[in-house]
């Protein structure tokens, strides 16, 4: 064909039209730029309509006529961001060609091209990825193939294939497309529209609406319909998303023939976002409802059911919910008045806060230091009113300062270096005392105790005076180095002589990792011989690294 | 003026110009806009078009008690059905907002300040 007149543009306008119109639903299912209502579809169907109409009253033989008459029903039809874009491109197109009777191939695809530069002209910043952009790769794929061709069936074909192309490509453009996995909404509706023309200029019949659809691409508009429209978990009315095939047995479908639409219409009874797709041999089902069990019972009457697949989509919900907000979530646990947060290291000693009253224990220490956010979350999965950090190491003590200022509830940190400092704290406890009160008399409290600590040196070094070689035992007094000796028993000695003076009453002995309950007793029946007034309570601590840790008090 | 925000690590203060500027941006993405227009037209000079920079000069946040009103100057291209732009400007602001900066709007208010006809 080397000439289009006004009559020939009216049956192209017509049928792009209609074929969009039978699509509506599915390039509203596509729709999530810029806002996800899912109304392209209908928008682009109501405004091509409103356009076809005039050019179809109009229609003469002088296409440029007809291109006019087009454009000013586009213009008062338009509806929608895509609907005004689609007005703009034919106002373009019908504007180029005002004064033509016929068009041939080149200004056939100018016209095209035209369109897209008025379209392109009202937006101060275009959004690829659109349908403007799906319009711009069309028409210049058209006035490529204008060059070497006279053909306007070549012309119009070589803008198809690119708007569909170029309709692949959207993805990769504007972001929010991929997300959802699926492709532009208003470029897919554009690309339904060039194929009405082109099958009127090929005198062809329309492809049958599903084969060009993938299942895939309309469950995932399908799903993310449904996530943008519960806000709440409870508000999902059909819980299990549904997915299966029927392959057709032939016994089954003689008394019982498979007719889609009844098919479909039987199914929405039990749920929606129903989406079925089947040939000769297969249906291929995806459907939301609250019992899936049902509608497998009822796919079955047809034959055999294949890859099934169904998913607790409130389950999903949630989950999503909760990686949103994972913080407003776990506040729920009962309210104490008072989180007591400590760290330590070492099942033993961990227990021995809890029987004492720490509300939670973070495992931690030397190595391991619990973060800000650790002791937040601590915090706030007890759901306490008010919180008192107890960190037991020096370099914990920023970090629990911190978690205080952003607990979001009234909170302290009592400033304790270690263990039995956090023991001798935590004693002084009062759940009827404010907190600032509360943290005072705590941090009194450990003040008063003396605490030694025997652990294994890592290396050969000298420290305060001190020698010590590496793989020997060495002892501390309240974080000073004052002893080194291969033997444990020695070390320990001469520490609990350094700690205990005559106004200790209570030494705590706390025995851990590289020693024996035996060696414990040996050492606590040595402390009362040598020191009759003290009374000595021995504690499974479990710590690593810390053979002993002893408070006197 | 500002629109605060409270969680549970602090407060969070959104100042009505980063407002205009989240509204402002998503109205000149809208198909149809093409510029924004300053709200004191006699002022600065009939309907000029505000550049990007300044398009906050266009916009103006309004917060009455609890509810939060938007107005937008605006020019649009010619040719284009500017109840449907208008349109689509006052949902696409309505959504960005909400997802962005969590805010639900009272009222998106559209003044149509000017046509910019481009010769073809």
């Amino acid at each position: 064909m080397k000439e289009l007149d006004g009559h020939r543009f009216a049956e192209m306008v017509m049928m792009g039209s209609h074929h969009l119109s039978n699509n509506a639903d599915f390039v509203d299912s596509l729709n999530v730029f810029p806002v996800p209502d899912g109304d392209t579809g209908t928008n682009m169907n109501l405004s091509m309509t409103s356009g076809s109409k005039e050019a179809e009253q109009a229609a003469n033989a002088h296409i440029g006529k007809t291109a006019q008459a087009l454009s000013k029903g586009l213009l008062m039809g338009a509806r929608g961001n895509s609907g005004v874009i689609l007005s703009q491109l034919f106002r373009g197109f019908g504007k180029a060609i005002e004064e033509k009777e016929t068009l041939d191939a080149k200004e056939f695809a100018g016209a095209f091209q035209a369109g897209v530069d008025t379209a392109y002209k009202a937006v101060m910043k275009p959004v690829e990825g659109t349908i403007l952009t799906v319009a711009k790769d069309a028409a210049k794929a058209a006035v490529e193939s204008a060059e070497t061709e006279s053909d306007i069936v070549k012309v119009m074909e070589a803008l198809t294939d690119e708007a569909k192309a170029s309709l692949k490509r959207t993805p990769d453009l504007l972001p929010v497309l991929k997300e959802v996995g699926v492709v532009d909404s208003g470029g897919q509706g554009l690309v339904f529209v060039y194929e009405g023309f082109l099958a009127v200029l090929k005198g062809e019949e329309l492809p049958a609406v599903t084969d060009r659809t993938s299942m895939d691409d309309l469950v995932s508009a399908e799903h993310h319909k449904s996530i943008q429209g519960f806000m709440d978990t409870s508000e999902i009315e059909f819980g299990y998303c549904t997915e299966f095939m029927v392959r057709f047995e032939e016994e089954k479908t003689a008394g019982n023939p498979f007719d889609e639409s009844r098919f479909r219409e039987d199914l929405s009874a039990y749920g929606d976002s129903l989406l079925v797709i089947s040939d000769e041999e297969i249906a291929k089902v995806h459907i939301h409802s609250e019992d899936p069990g049902e509608v497998l019972s009822y796919g079955k009457k047809y034959g055999s059911l294949i890859k099934i697949k169904i998913e607790n989509m409130r389950e999903q919900h949630t989950a999503i919910l909760e990686k949103d907000e994972p913080m407003q979530k776990s506040a729920a646990p009962a309210k104490h008045p008072y989180a007591i947060i400590t760290v330590s290291m070492g099942p033993g000693i961990a227990e021995l806060f809890r029987s004492i009253g720490a509300s939670y224990v973070i495992e931690g220490g030397q190595t391991m230091n619990p973060s800000t956010e650790d002791i937040v979350k601590a915090i706030r999965e007890v759901g306490a009113e008010r919180a008192l950090i107890l960190p037991n190491n020096k370099n914990i003590i920023m970090a629990a300062e911190q978690a205080a200022e952003v607990a979001g509830i009234e909170a302290a940190v009592v400033p304790t270096k270690n263990v039995p400092q956090g023991l001798a704290a935590i004693l002084a406890f009062n759940p009827e005392a404010p907190v600032a009160d509360n943290a005072e008399s705590m941090t009194e409290a450990f003040a008063h105790v003396r605490t030694g600590q025997v652990t294994t040196a890592v290396r050969d070094t000298t420290i305060d005076g001190v020698e010590i070689r590496k793989g020997s035992f060495m002892g501390m007094a309240d974080g000073k180095i004052i002893n080194s000796d291969a033997s444990l028993s020695t070390v320990t000695e001469s520490l609990i002589s350094d700690i205990v003076d005559e106004d200790t009453e209570i030494v705590t002995l706390l025995y851990g990792e590289g020693t024996t309950r035996q060696s414990a007793d040996d050492l606590a029946g040595y402390i009362e011989e040598q020191y009759p007034d003290v009374e000595v309570e021995i504690h499974e601590g479990k710590q690593p690294l810390y053979p002993y840790i002893i408070s006197a008090e | 003026m500002s629109i605060g925000l409270k969680n549970e690590f602090g407060t969070i203060d959104i100042s009505n110009d980063v407002i205009a500027q989240v509204a402002g941006g998503a109205a000149v993405e809208c198909y149809g806009i093409v510029g924004m227009a300053s709200r004191h037209q006699i002022r600065d000079g009939l309907t000029d078009i505000l550049r990007k920079e300044n398009f906050t000069r266009g916009v103006i946040v309004r917060s009455i008690g609890e509810d939060l009103h938007i107005d937008m100057y605006v020019i649009v291209g010619y040719g284009v059905k500017i109840s449907e732009v208008a349109y689509q400007v006052q949902s696409k602001v309505k959504y960005t907002l909400s997802k962005q900066l969590g805010m639900t709007v009272s009222s998106v208010n559209i003044f149509v300040q000017g046509v910019r006809v481009t010769n073809l």
